[in-house]
C-alpha cells in the first residue's frame, strides 16, 4: 500500500479524527474508506444511469468501429 | 478505463458484434470509466450520419455526461494532440485515434476500443470482451 500525504484544511482533519475515534479505526482508514465509498457511489450512480439510457438501444447494423472512421472530416 | 466512440456506439446497438461486452462495460459498477471530448463529436456523427437516427444523439450525449460524472470526460490539450500526433506517426493511424491512445497514456488507464485493426491489434487498446483477462 501507498504512503501518501494529504493536505487538509484543519475543520475536516478534526472530523477526520473524530470519526476515527468513533469507530475505534486510525486516520488513515477514515480517509481510505471515505474515498473508496465515494468512487463506489459515482460508478454505481453512473452504472444505474446507463442501464436506463441502454434500456432503449435499437439495432444500428453493427460496425461501430469502421463507421467512427468512416463518418470522420476527410483530409 | 477509458472509452473511444466504438465502445459508446456498440453498447447502444444490439446488432454490433462488440455490443454485450461493451454495454457491460457502461453498466459495471466496479470500474471507473472515462472518455475524450473528441467522442461527443464522433458518436453524434456517427448517429446522424451513419445510423440517421438523430432522435439516438439526446442518449449518446447524456451517456458521456454520466461518465464526466464518473472517471471524467478529457479535453484535448496541446501537449496531450502533441503525444497523439507522435503515436499516429508511430503506429500509422489517424490522429483521432491517436488521441484516445495518449489520453488513456496520460491519466493511467487502458484505452478500451472496438478497433480491432488500427488500435488493439497494435496494442494500444484493449476489446471490451477482453477486459476481464487484462
Amino acid at each position: 500500500m501507498a504512503k501518501v500525504m494529504v493536505s487538509l484544511p484543519d475543520d475536516l482533519l478534526a472530523e477526520v479524527d473524530a470519526e476515527a475515534r468513533r469507530g475505534g479505526t486510525t486516520r488513515s482508514a477514515v480517509m481510505r474508506d471515505f474515498a473508496d465509498a465515494a468512487l463506489r457511489r459515482r460508478r454505481e450512480s453512473r452504472a444505474a444511469a446507463m442501464r436506463s439510457l441502454l434500456s432503449d438501444a435499437s439495432p444500428h447494423g453493427g460496425r461501430a468501429a469502421e463507421q467512427v472512421k468512416a463518418t470522420r472530416p476527410g483530409p | 478505463m477509458l472509452l473511444d466512440a466504438s465502445v459508446l456506439l456498440a453498447a447502444f446497438d444490439p446488432e454490433d458484434d462488440h455490443h454485450k461486452p461493451a454495454r457491460g462495460l457502461l453498466e459495471d459498477e466496479a470500474t471507473t470509466l472515462a472518455t475524450l471530448d473528441l467522442a461527443r463529436y464522433e458518436v453524434a456523427n456517427v448517429v446522424v450520419r451513419a445510423w440517421r437516427a438523430p432522435e439516438s444523439v439526446a442518449p449518446l450525449l447524456t451517456a458521456i455526461e454520466r461518465l464526466a460524472d464518473d472517471g471524467g470526460v478529457l479535453a484535448p490539450t496541446d501537449t496531450l494532440l502533441a503525444r497523439a500526433a507522435e503515436l499516429a506517426e508511430l503506429h500509422t493511424i489517424s490522429v483521432y485515434d491517436a488521441a484516445y491512445a495518449a489520453a488513456a497514456s496520460d491519466v493511467g488507464h487502458r484505452l478500451v476500443s472496438c478497433d480491432e485493426r488500427d488500435l488493439v491489434s497494435k496494442g494500444l487498446a484493449i476489446l471490451p470482451a477482453d477486459i476481464r483477462s487484462a
